[in-house]
């Protein structure tokens, strides 16, 4: 079972990841991480904006209040410098889990 | 359309921010919901079915609530399972033996019954009769931090489960140690000891305790907003 710690971890990625390649609100943020894992990741709201709001708080993100062009207010989340400074290391850590996994099946396969 | 930003204040009621944060919340979360409902609106689903789909991204509003806070405080989720459960059960503990320990020097004395087959069991009917408070008490506050039925309840009766805990570590060890007392004088103690400090008080532990669960479970569904 995947605990709630790796689960996190992978959803922080997640939304850093997407917010790297520009900012969004949270209602695209979760469709957009919808649509490029091809549905194998979905943020319900239940689960989007408490992680929003504990990253903000860390300092990875920052959410400002802009207008739609149909007048809706809506927050959106840019990714910050320390937020860049920690996806890199997070993406290197996961890399090395997946690598480590891949060799771990390879020998009990073999 | 439903007045989104009135059902989330009102699922989100008694959220402990600041009221500036509490407001941006409410905005932000109703904006994620509108804009769920007006994409399956889009894709065609009926107006009822909409609302209710979009409502399903939030499956138990208590624990948002409960999120929401913990993340904008900066607080782990661990502490929770602490504030839920395990401090109501020891405050649970700590004023039911409290009053029995009170009684008892106040010259409590236990009335004691004895059935065909068992050996004599000790009831302290005063203290016994104060248990109810004790169990209503672990289980509030357990609701009001927000736990759910099972911690509620657990915390409710948490000292009949530690004496019932402490029975059976006790009776492997009894059964090895005093070899002259016969087996099943053994078990009639044990049965009479589970009856006097188990049964009897986790009854009247429960009979504070489900009241309370009750009357929380009421207020939830209360809150729930027909989403048609």
């Amino acid at each position: 079972m995947i605990g709630p710690g790796i689960k996190r971890g992978t959803a922080e990625l997640a939304v850093l990841s997407v917010l790297e390649e520009g900012p969004l609100h949270g209602y695209e943020l979760a469709r957009r991480i919808e649509q490029q894992t091809k549905g194998a990741l979905r943020f319900t709201l239940a689960a989007l904006y408490p992680m929003l709001y504990r990253m903000e708080q860390r300092g990875w993100i920052r959410g400002s209040w802009e207008t739609s062009q149909q007048g809706r207010r809506r927050r959106c989340y840019r990714l910050t410098a320390a937020g860049k400074m920690k996806l890199s290391p997070l993406r290197k850590e996961w890399s090395e889990l997946f690598s480590a996994l891949r060799r771990l099946t390879k020998v009990s396969h073999a | 359309m439903p007045d989104w930003e009135a059902v989330v204040e009102q699922h989100l009621a008694g959220l402990a921010l600041e009221p500036a944060e509490i407001a941006d919340v409410i905005a932000e979360l109703a904006a994620h919901l509108a804009e769920t409902y007006e994409g399956l609106r889009r894709q065609g689903v009926p107006e009822g079915i909409a609302a209710r789909q979009a409502m399903l991204e939030v499956p138990d509003w208590k624990a948002l609530r409960l999120r929401i806070c913990a993340a904008k405080k900066m607080e782990d989720e661990m502490p929770n399972r602490i504030r839920q459960m395990w401090f109501p059960s020891l405050l649970t503990m700590t004023l039911s033996s409290g009053l029995l320990m009170v009684l008892q020097k106040n010259g409590l004395h236990p009335r004691i019954v004895t059935w065909n087959g068992l050996d004599s069991i000790f009831f302290y009917v005063p203290w016994l009769l104060t248990l109810p408070l004790s169990g209503a008490l672990g289980a509030y506050i357990s609701a009001r931090a927000g736990g759910s039925t099972r911690a509620m309840l657990f915390s409710g009766v948490f000292p009949v489960l530690a004496m019932l805990a402490c029975f059976f570590l006790v009776l492997p060890f009894s059964l090895v140690i005093d070899r002259n007392v016969a087996f099943h004088f053994k078990m009639q103690g044990l049965l009479s000891g589970l009856i006097g400090w188990v049964l009897v008080p986790g009854v009247a532990l429960l009979l504070g305790a489900l009241p309370i669960q009750i009357l929380h479970a009421r207020q939830m569904d209360s809150q729930r907003v027909p989403t048609a």
